[in-house]
């Protein structure tokens, strides 16, 4: 089965759960969300799953379109709301939280502040809500983009909003992967299979390495019918599939 | 996150409070954000930030009384620290309910009445936005209010449980 821009983003998100995790999505991220939840279904390990509505291991009966619609605290057998999360991630307790990003640089710096000058931008966006604590002291940070251009994945930001520990970018078209420390560069892991490793590298804005990439394994049984379940009607697809 | 220590600096009564953090970020540069070397000898720095002392909290509960105890239910999101640093408090709510009702389990009461300068009873009063347990966002709300037209900000309020007739 081809991917789709909806099932490769959500798929590879999920894939950077690891067993035995404490993962956290935030307010904005409806695929990160669905991400954690098809893991749940989908993989046979075990990890923690906290979001930014106070669900800790959610069992929601209908998934909301929005990330922090308290629907997603359905069935927390806890409530562990914003003060108590974002201390959490501080004192060093997130294992791996995912964070949205306008722009992105090859050390996973992000902007989500203004495009243009801070002075006088020609874009003002809504700001980091929490990412300039959350990005230095998660223990990994994985982001996404829904579209792969060269105006996004950036070879300079227009503003650092956050710096630190991301390890991940998942487009449409690839999985870049560093390590979580000073200096690392992003370097293609997993590419598309319906794209090719040159046209990764025309449309994005920073230099990396592509040495080793391999193209991404499909879906297995189970992310297919977890995805399945979870997009019943298409209407988390459709947002992004368009 | 900033903004939270900036509310906890108040609610504590102090002038600023350390957070996790912001190292490598701008926002530090154009807020002016100043660092302090931790005192005690660890060595670590940390970034400090002014309290942030709200004149207004408006909140929205689920339940209150005649003497504005005010109950929550679900996550209070930042409910908690507002409250604390602001220096007035006003509450809409759901529903108004004796307080005997309180008192059977005051522990999801959020907001103690004598903090409490006004209140007033608003059902549906979160819309289009969500109120645990009594209903959810209303999505197609919100999409109408996001069209790019004019006479959208018009409709939505003629449309707000406040102001629409019963």
């Amino acid at each position: 089965m081809d991917w789709t821009p909806f099932s490769f983003i959500v798929t590879h998100l999920a894939r950077q759960i690891r067993p035995g995790e404490i993962t956290f999505s935030g307010v904005n991220s409806t695929l990160p969300m669905l991400a954690c939840l098809l893991a749940k279904r989908a993989f046979d390990f075990d990890f923690t799953y906290i979001n930014v509505a106070g669900g800790v291991e959610p069992q929601p009966v209908n998934v909301p379109l929005s990330s922090s619609d308290p629907a997603i605290v359905h069935g927390s057998p806890a409530i562990f709301a914003n003060q108590d999360f974002y201390d959490l991630c501080a004192r060093g307790g997130l294992d791996l939280v995912y964070l949205g990003c306008a722009q992105i640089d090859a050390e996973g710096r992000t902007n989500v502040s203004a495009i243009g000058s801070w002075e006088n931008p020609t874009v003002r966006l809504p700001g980091g809500g929490g990412a300039a604590v959350m990005l230095p002291t998660a223990k990994r940070v994985v982001t996404w983009r829904t579209d792969h251009t060269p105006r996004a994945l950036v070879d300079k930001l227009d503003f650092i909003t956050a710096s630190g520990n991301m390890t991940a970018l998942v487009t449409p078209m690839a999985v870049f992967l560093r390590e979580a420390q000073a200096g690392s560069r992003f370097r293609l892991e997993v590419f598309n299979p319906q794209t090719t490793v040159e046209d990764i590298v025309a449309r994005t804005g920073f230099h990396f390495s592509h040495e080793g990439a391999a193209p991404a394994m499909p879906m297995t049984a189970g992310e297919q019918q977890a995805l399945e379940m979870l997009d019943a009607g298409g209407r988390f697809s459709a947002a992004v599939n368009g | 996150m900033t903004l939270v220590a900036g509310l906890r600096a108040a609610s504590y009564g102090i002038p600023f409070q350390p957070v996790a953090g912001v190292h490598g970020s701008e926002l530090a540069r154009i807020n002016g954000w100043q660092i302090l070397r931790d005192p005690y000898g660890s060595g670590s720095e940390v970034y400090v930030i002014p309290a942030v002392h709200p004149d207004i909290a408006v909140i929205h509960a689920a339940e209150i009384d005649e003497q504005g105890n005010a109950r929550v239910y679900g996550s209070p999101f930042w409910d908690h620290p507002l409250t604390r640093a602001a220096k007035r408090v006003l509450v809409t709510a759901e529903k108004l309910v004796p307080t005997d009702r309180l008192r059977e389990q005051p522990e999801l009461t959020l907001v103690p009445g004598f903090m409490v300068e006004a209140a007033a009873v608003v059902p549906q009063g979160a819309w289009p936005g969500s109120m645990h347990p009594y209903y959810e966002i209303d999505y197609p709300a919100v999409e109408r209010y996001m069209e790019d037209r004019d006479g959208v900000l018009e409709q939505h309020l003629a449309a707000a449980p406040e102001t629409a007739p019963r």
